[in-house]
């Protein structure tokens, strides 16, 4: 068996290969859905699922660092605001609800934009979602990052049984 | 050779899903819901719904399996009695009642859902109401109508874009809950007076 | 005007968007999410209240999401039936956030206020996107945003059991919502369509087709379950004792309601009056389940101690009343059915948030320590006693409008067999009114107020060390309750007095509960944990939460955020008792709609 060093490094190498990929295969998914299968859910998934990876990789505290906890916790508001935002703007362009023929655009193209448009933002709500799923549900030890600024514990840390 | 595949896939499906039920431990368990989820995003595919199926293999297999994974983290691996408040316990009591009642609500609503199937229209029957009504307008203007050749995005994203609203709050909600349930930090992070 | 035509989605987009913003608004400042709150659901509730007028003066109102037609986008259709609803829930809703503020603050951890009215504001989204859409699936995703909002709410409430009543309401409202999602596919496969109206017209020609019939099964199955008919009401009482009072009063008053709203959608306006009653006997089936829901909820509701289960046993026999007068398919029944949709509400929200404020001012729960509350409490109790006079049925208020109407339907329609129920019913309830009426008003109130009992009122949660002092002085707590009236004026005294007291705990050994290590105030682990597992148990178990409750009585009565909106709801009781005209017109066209 390996050692533990060689295992976390060959583990954090290969996910620094992986998640750009990943990363950019999520917003391939996304941008093709009104072509093939795919749409802002499933970018949204893949998405969030890089993120994971990279936690699992290296461990919570770098994970924090990369999104943490106020980031994940407004983008998952942000994501249902552009979606609700595409359709109040089409309220201002004059039409109903999500009716984007009335952005004063080509008709395909203002039909294109508004899906992107929710698309975006399910994808923003779905990806972090599934991070802050993944953050608040995985066992944290007690030194972690969050919990090392502050030095007493929560009365809800103490037993959880 | 269509009905072959099918025939192994769901034979598969009932396999893992009863082996997902009986297994004690539950990191197996856990693979096997995964197992599952494939199988059933195969499935999909061999039923022409190539969205739903991407989906299943993103969430089902991918997603979902890690995030169970996590949750055992936080628990035990393997299943055990636990003791339950007595006022819970005609639900959740051990004995014989609770062991025959579920298999009976079981085979009751199966047989209720199979008894349904004996005048469902046939699977891909083009003069199936389901074809009929709304569907070809759907195939027809797609493309020109709501900008977006494939179909399922131009009914998810547009034609009822509302439902997909809903279902975004739907996972908004789902977020929000955990963090209130499971965040042992303070929320939020700032203390504020 | 423009503004005005796009007034129905509104209505829903902005608790919508207010649910979201506010854990984003909570980061800066809490005391905002709740003037959030408020503020959209005044705006839902004043858009409502217009559309309703609309609906009365010209008829059917709808708005087209997306600009598409009905059956291939979804539609939203406002009728006299669904624009009453829509405005009972947005008033209850917007009372009840009104009161939030206080009580919220009181039973919910600090940290955890933002997302719960976050939470809340999704929930209510959630009741009232499935009234308001023409549509069967757009119905389903928000009877998932319900849920799941309910589900988290219950889990906030203080006591430690409030996890396993929301997982059990989560098991079965996830069953009663795939029977639903089942229901809503095979009618889906069997007709193309899942616009409500055009669902109506396709529908009949499949009448006698098994898929159409298992549907039905389902819908009826899913929605009995969501709506805690009789036989499958055991996860209720749980979901309203352990919930905080405010969700408590917004599920009792409007979370069933909408189910029932559900129910009679399905029942009356998918499917034709024809198929509910002639093709399946289910109405059949169905009037007699209710009835007997009426008399065991309410004979269940006099064996209960504490008042948030007896409430909770009273809304299942009262849930009984809304499904016998729909499914005896009567105009004059089915209008009785519908106003007691409004009229439940509001007796039941006002009941809930009167304990509300019991709690918040007394912590009290039980019912045997309501005595001689009419003095303390003098407007609160007026309150309840209106509106549990309101519940008996007693003329004047709004449980007599709709019990009148039920029991003239059930003659009109040849079942006076039914009136009796109604009567035997009533009586019931004034038992266990009358239970706590008396003991409000003609028992003196118990000689507890107590400064030493008050050690431990406010318990700062984020601090560790004051929680692991807790138990220990909580078992002082306990044992001074046993002497009763003794007061010292010296903390020395007091100290003396108290390990004088230490000697008798010994005693309790033999009951198995506790176990003190030679009189040095340490107990064994598991009587530690039973008192300090974590802040779930605050209430302790059993007995000694009164004890402990007691302790925080203090005279006079809640804050007026908390009093005016109870009071409100109360006066309503009277106010729709005495102008009953305005409900019932709407609801006898709506009865109409669905019988026709």
């Amino acid at each position: 068996m390996a050692r533990k060093e060689d295992h976390i490094i060959s583990l954090g190498v290969i996910s620094k290969i992986l998640i750009p990929f990943i990363q950019l295969y999520s917003y391939y998914v996304l941008a093709h859905g009104d072509l093939g299968p795919g749409g802002g859910f499933q970018g949204g998934v893949i998405l969030g699922s890089s993120i994971i990876l990279y936690v699992l990789a290296f461990g919570e505290e770098e994970g924090r660092k990369l999104v943490s906890q106020k980031f994940n916790d407004i983008f998952s508001s942000v994501g249902v605001l552009v979606y609700a935002g595409v359709g109040i703007l089409c309220l201002i362009a004059g039409g109903a609800y999500l009716e984007y023929s009335k952005f004063p655009l080509d008709h395909h193209l203002a039909h294109h934009l508004g899906m992107y448009g929710v698309e975006i933002g399910v994808q923003i709500t779905v990806s972090a979602v599934m991070t802050t799923l993944f953050f608040e549900t995985a066992r944290k030890d007690d030194e972690t990052f969050e919990s090392k600024k502050k030095k007493k514990m929560e009365p809800s840390n103490l037993k959880s049984s | 050779m269509i009905e072959i595949i099918d025939v192994f896939l769901l034979f598969f499906i009932v396999v893992c899903s009863v082996a997902a039920i009986f297994l004690k431990d539950l990191l197996s368990a856990i693979i096997i819901l995964a197992a599952f989820s494939f199988l059933m995003a195969v499935e999909w595919t061999v039923l022409n719904a190539v969205d739903v199926a991407f989906t299943e293999a993103a969430v089902g297999a991918g997603i979902t399996s890690v995030l169970l994974i996590a949750t055992l983290s936080r628990t035990k691996r393997y299943e055990e009695q636990v003791n339950v408040p007595k006022e819970f316990a005609p639900v959740v009591h051990k004995g014989i009642s609770t062991k025959i009642m579920p298999i009976v609500v079981v085979v009751i609503t199966g047989a209720v859902l199979l008894y349904g199937t004996i005048d469902m229209p046939a699977f891909e029957d083009p003069n199936a109401p389901i074809n009929k009504h709304v569907a070809p307008t759907y195939i027809h203007d797609a493309d020109h109508e709501a900008g977006s050749i494939n179909i399922v995005t131009a009914i998810l994203a547009n034609y009822r874009g509302y439902d997909t609203l809903g279902e975004t709050t739907v996972i908004f909600a789902a977020g929000i809950c955990v963090v209130v349930l499971l965040r042992r930090e303070k929320w939020p992070e700032k203390k504020i007076t | 005007m423009r503004f005005l035509q796009h007034l129905p989605v509104l209505v829903i987009l902005i608790p919508l968007i207010s649910a979201v913003v506010i854990p984003v608004i909570g980061r800066v400042n809490r005391f905002a999410c709740w003037i959030v709150s408020c503020v959209a659901l005044f705006f839902s509730l004043s858009g409502s209240i217009y559309l309703l007028n609309k609906v009365a003066n010209t008829g059917k109102v709808t708005y087209h999401l997306g600009g598409w037609k009905p059956p291939w986008g979804i539609e939203y259709s406002i009728d006299h039936l669904n624009g009453f609803v829509i405005t009972v829930i947005a008033f209850i809703a917007f009372v009840v956030a009104f009161y939030a503020e206080k009580s919220v603050e009181h039973e919910i951890e600090e940290r955890k206020i933002p997302a719960f009215y976050s939470i809340y504001m999704l929930l209510i989204t959630g009741l009232m996107g499935i009234v308001i859409t023409g549509d069967i699936f757009n119905l389903y995703v928000f009877l998932e945003i319900s849920s799941l909002a309910g589900y988290a709410l219950v889990a906030l409430g203080k006591h430690r059991n409030a996890l396993v009543a929301s997982f059990n309401y989560l098991i079965f409202g996830t069953i009663a919502g795939t029977f639903i999602l089942i229901g809503i596919g095979y009618i889906y496969m069997q007709t193309g369509t899942l616009n409500i109206a055009d669902l109506r017209e396709r529908l009949p020609e499949f009448y006698n087709s098994t898929v159409i019939l298992t549907a039905f099964a389902f819908f009826t199955v899913g929605l009995c379950l969501k709506v805690a008919l009789f036989p499958l009401h055991f996860w209720l009482p749980k979901v309203y004792n352990y919930s905080p009072s405010v969700v408590s009063s917004i599920m009792a008053a409007v979370g069933t309601k909408v189910g029932l709203y559900v129910m009679l959608r399905v029942m009356f306006t998918v499917f034709k009056v024809e198929f509910s009653v002639e093709n399946v006997p289910i109405a059949n089936i169905l009037i007699i389940i209710s009835s007997i829901a009426i008399v065991v909820g309410s004979i269940l509701a006099i064996a209960q101690t504490k008042i948030k289960l007896m409430l909770a046993y009273s809304s299942i026999g009262q849930v009984g009343y809304i499904v016998l007068g729909a499914t005896l398919t009567n105009q004059i029944a089915m209008t009785g059915s519908i106003i007691h949709i409004l009229n439940h509400a509001l007796m039941k929200g006002s009941l809930f948030l009167i304990v509300g404020c019991l709690v918040y001012k007394a912590g009290i729960e039980r019912i045997d320590d309501l005595e001689g509350m009419g003095k303390r409490m003098p407007f609160t109790m007026a309150a309840f006693t209106v509106s549990g006079l309101s519940m008996i049925g007693v003329p004047l208020t709004v449980g007599f409008v709709s019990k009148w109407h039920i029991a003239i339907g059930a003659l009109d329609a040849g079942m006076w067999y039914f009136v009796p129920v109604l009567i035997i019913s009533s009586l019931l309830t004034a038992v266990y009114f009358w239970r706590i009426i008396e003991k409000i008003y003609f028992y003196e109130e118990p000689a507890l107020l107590h400064e030493d009992r008050r050690v431990n009122i406010n318990i700062n949660w984020d601090r560790r060390e004051k929680r692991e002092n807790f138990g220990d002085r909580r078992i002082n707590l306990e044992r001074r309750s046993e002497f009763k009236g003794t007061r010292r004026k010296n903390k020395e005294d007091r100290r003396r007095q108290l390990d004088k007291q230490w000697q008798p705990l010994e005693q309790w050994d033999e009951h198995g509960r506790w176990e003190v290590v030679k009189n040095d105030r340490r107990v064994s682990e598991e009587d530690r944990r039973q008192f300090m597992p974590d802040r779930r148990s605050l209430e302790g178990i059993g007995r000694r939460t009164r004890d402990y409750n007691l302790a925080l009585i203090k005279r006079g009565e809640a804050p007026w955020t908390m009093l005016a909106p109870t009071l409100v709801l109360s006066g309503a009781c009277i106010f729709f008792g005495i102008a009953a005209k305005i409900p019932v017109a709407i609801a006898e066209k709506a009865a109409a709609m669905l019988l026709r």
